[in-house]
């Protein structure tokens, strides 16, 4: 039996929009969310008219709908933006393939000029000659650290006013409740911003706030776009992977609870009286930094000066090596660089500052009891790195050794896509199946411990020291280097939160 | 191993992490519960408080730690006059048993306790009634909302409703103070939920120490140190009946969070309290220079600003959807849709907050 569409237009309506729950067909389906992201981009005026425009690309399916649908816009409702695709290459041998071959077939598509910057371009090394510089065991750090910085770099070789992002709604509601879990309240006051930057930065936009995931995969998928399914192998961190699971059963239950959630970020913000990590630039790059010196630029420093591992800890510990490297400089060079790094092994516990402190007090308890980074057996974080063992060159570790870096599962991308879409569209599709019942389970907490003595309420013993379990509350704030952060998204042109 | 605090053999391991004896968990819980209230500075002698009891476990042991503080001598005892409040939310069995029990374990103490009926909250006389004695039902209006909205818009709407009552009842008792059972993991889970259902900016009244949004009576959490963990230990040792709590059959965002918190509880104990920890910074970005509250919940209410919002992206995604393509393709959000017969927001802006009015959309009938 035929639905027709909602709007009454005539036709009969071939999918139930994911956002609303109204049944439209495809043409109207097209224009409710093309004209959305034109609302988007009116009332948030994200762009002025001739304004050059970084569009992020990545060849995901986030990037490749933001590439198209902002051409589209941009010639029907004469924004005068002059766009560019941007991709960023980072040198690592086969990873980046076959996205890059679906970001220049979107360039030829769109008609729209696209720039590679390599690693190379943006650093002066490839992520391979990273690896080969520094073995395997820490360029988790690097791969963070570069992505975090690697949009900017290159929109300032660009010379453009703004970087378009693909974050969609889904992409913004999972990061709130991510940062609260981290309790991480600077950046849950700027994460659903609809475009950031602070001044002297390249600010960045994202058209594809109120865009709910599913309609884009399934815009793509009606448009017959082409686009990559690109799965950074490494496991999002704790935190996100967490909210992510949690995002997705609140959806079943009330799809427009991501708005709420979002509406949620947007009126919040935080007390006067908290004082956030200062945001600043860095002193040799001009990027944004919470340190005179940016992460990026130290372990830059560290490469091109010999000292790989200088910076994969605290700034102030980069600081002395940096010092002490200085120092040494009669010396032969080999020398100091060895000295340095068995000091470094020595003490990198406590590298990672706080959350690495009390994990090593906790092994002596066997139990551990700090964060989801430390704990979650699941989540191929870069802890271990960190932890106290000392990391012997030729040994593997379990963390970050398996999974170097990002290489890219090596999967038939148009039949991964499409099962993604198909997925949906038997849910969302018209004719639709029906509901599946959500049976979600009360988890009964069982006590291990049985108490049977009688204790009396009289015990108030002055002296009595309250324990308010708090001293373990060790929380990843502003100083996130390592992988967790960067690579929690499936498309790696995704970081900036 | 051995209690952190007497060397004592321990008993207990609470956070997987410290261990105590019975004696020194029950006295640590005790401090816990004093050094929230004392922390804050806002009982002033003999103060008047309504001590809020509910379905839930951590009301008994509410009602233990008032009883022992109150008991105390010399400095250490807690100098407030007692009121004791318990809502029956339905009238289940469940629910009647769970009021007696309570009524029972009060009259132990000595003490005696207000049993009200939670519809009372659609009488406009006082309703106040006599001390132990269970309530006769006289509505089944919020049993019939509850079969007919949304499982995530009912809990929502009770916990609103509940609020109202204790604010009434205490007035009428002339109490300044409130103190009501959550834990560190019944308010992590407020918090999730309150993202969730667009009340993020109402963080630092429903899971902070203090609801401050009543002008003459404000609601303290004195346990909110204290976590279901330590609840249970607490009960145990104790030796206090447990509430069988009569779980709700449909499933919400409430019970989904439920069972997150749960999972986090129970594997990342330090996380639940960071989620605490995180609603102590924050505020309300809304523009409070002029302030008016939400009808039902007393929130500051939004008012509608130059900046893009969620309400306006969700108004415009349904206008696009009663619209054909290519016809309309105005960016404004047309007025008349909040005004329409069916809005999306009914009185956003107005007298309602975006939580509310969201809910109001679905059962105005029963409001
Ligand atoms: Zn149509
Ligand atoms: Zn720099
Ligand atoms: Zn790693
Ligand atoms: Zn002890
Ligand atoms: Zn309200």
């Amino acid at each position: 039996m035929p639905v027709p569409c909602a709007t009454g237009c005539g036709r009969n309506a071939s999918l139930k929009r994911p956002k609303t729950g109204d049944a439209l067909c495809k043409e109207c389906f097209f224009w409710a969310f093309e004209t959305e992201i034109h609302f988007t981009i009116t009332r948030g005026e994200l762009f002025n008219r001739g304004d050059s425009v970084a569009v992020a690309a990545s060849g995901g399916k986030d990037s490749t709908v933001l590439a198209h649908v902002l051409k589209t816009l941009n010639e029907r409702y004469n924004y005068g933006l002059n766009l560019i695709l941007l991709s960023i290459d980072e040198g690592i041998t086969g990873y980046r393939d076959d996205s890059l071959e679906t970001v220049m077939q979107n360039s030829a598509d769109y008609v729209m000029p696209l720039k590679i910057l390599s690693y190379k371009d943006l650093y002066g090394w490839t992520m391979d000659e990273i690896v080969a510089q520094i073995g395997r065991k820490n360029n988790c750090t690097f791969c963070g650290v570069f992505r975090r910085q690697a949009l900017d770099r290159g929109a300032a070789l660009l010379n453009v006013k703004c970087i378009a992002t693909g974050h969609n709604a889904d992409d913004i509601a999972e990061t709130v409740l991510m940062n609260v879990l981290r309790g991480d309240i600077a950046r849950l006051k700027r994460c659903t911003a609809i475009s950031t930057g602070s001044e002297g930065t390249i600010p960045r936009v994202k058209p594809l706030k109120y865009s709910y995931e599913k309609e884009i995969v399934m815009y793509a998928h009606y448009k017959k776009l082409v686009y990559f399914s690109t799965e950074c192998v490494f496991a999002p961190n704790a935190y996100r992977g967490h909210a992510r699971a949690l995002l997705k059963d609140l959806e079943k239950i009330r799809p427009t609870c991501i708005m709420d959630i979002i509406y949620s970020g947007e009126t919040m913000s935080v007390k006067e009286e908290v004082t956030l990590p200062t945001q600043r630039t860095c002193s040799r790059c001009n990027f944004v930094s919470s340190q005179e010196v940016c992460k990026a630029c130290v372990l830059l420093e560290g490469l091109n000066k010999g000292l790989p591992k200088l910076g994969i800890g605290k700034s102030s510990k980069a600081k002395r090596m940096l010092e002490e490297y200085n120092a040494k400089q009669n010396d032969s060079l080999q020398e100091a660089i060895s000295e340095i790094n068995d000091e470094f092994k020595k003490n990198n516990c406590i590298s990672k500052g706080k959350v690495c402190k009390s994990n090593c007090k906790s092994k002596e308890n066997k139990h551990s009891t700090t964060d989801l980074n430390t704990v979650d057996a699941n989540t191929n974080s870069c802890e271990q790195v960190h932890s106290n063992e000392v990391t012997d060159d030729n040994k593997e570790t379990k963390c970050c050794n398996k999974k170097q870096y990002c290489t890219n599962k090596k999967t038939n991308e148009t039949n991964e896509s499409n099962s993604k879409a198909e997925k949906l569209l038997a849910e969302y599709g018209i004719p639709e199946s029906s509901d599946k019942p959500n049976s979600i389970e009360e988890t009964n907490s069982s006590q291990d411990k049985v108490c049977e003595i009688d204790v009396s309420n009289s015990v108030d013993n002055e002296e009595f020291d309250v324990d308010l379990h708090t001293n373990d509350e060790v929380i990843l704030k502003e100083e996130d280097n390592t992988c967790a952060g960067a690579c929690g998204k499936v498309d790696s042109l995704h970081i900036g939160f | 191993m051995i209690c952190r605090k007497c060397d004592a053999p321990a008993t207990i391991l609470i956070r997987k992490e410290y261990w105590y004896c019975n004696t020194c968990f029950i006295t640590n819980t005790n401090h816990k519960f004093r050094a929230c209230l004392g922390r804050s500075k806002t009982l002033s002698p003999n103060e008047k408080v309504l001590i809020c009891l509910s379905d839930s476990t951590s009301s008994m042991v509410l009602l233990d730690l008032v009883q022992n503080s109150i008991s105390l001598n010399g400095t250490k005892k807690l100098r407030v006059i007692p009121f004791f409040l318990h809502i029956i939310e339905t009238a289940t069995e469940d629910s009647i048993r769970t009021a007696k029990l309570i009524i029972e374990q009060c009259n132990k103490y000595n003490l005696d306790i207000y049993i009200v009926d939670i519809n009372e909250y659609y009488s406009t006389n006082n309703i106040l009634p006599d001390i132990n004695v269970l309530p006769q039902t006289k509505s089944e209006t919020l049993n019939n909302m509850r079969m007919n909205v949304s499982a995530t818009i009912y809990d929502d709407v009770i916990v609103k409703i509940k609020r109202t009552l204790f604010l009434r009842i205490a007035s009428e008792l002339s109490c300044k103070i409130i103190f009501t059972a959550e834990t560190t993991t019944q308010l992590a889970k407020r918090l999730l939920t309150n993202l969730a259902i667009g009340r993020g900016s109402q963080v630092e009244n429903d899971i902070g120490f203090a609801d401050q949004r009543d002008k003459s009576i404000k609601i303290l959490r004195p346990m909110k140190d204290i976590s279901n963990e330590e609840i249970e230990y607490f009960l145990k040792v104790k030796q206090i009946s447990k509430i069988q709590n009569s779980s709700n059959t449909k499933i919400g965002l409430q019970s989904v969070v439920d069972n997150f918190v749960l999972d986090l509880q129970k594997n990342y104990p330090a996380t639940v309290s960071t989620v605490c920890k995180t609603a102590d910074k924050l505020g309300s970005a809304e523009n409070t220079t002029e302030t008016q509250n939400c009808t039902l919940c007393q929130s500051n209410i939004t008012f509608k600003s130059s900046k893009l919002t969620a309400v306006e992206a969700t108004i415009f995604s349904r206008q696009m959807c009663t619209n054909k393509a290519g016809v309309n393709d105005k960016i404004e959000v047309m007025q008349s849709i909040t005004e329409d017969k069916n809005p999306m927001f009914p009185s956003i802006y107005k007298t309602l907050c975006y939580g509310c009015s969201r809910n109001f959309s679905e059962l105005d009938s029963y409001l």
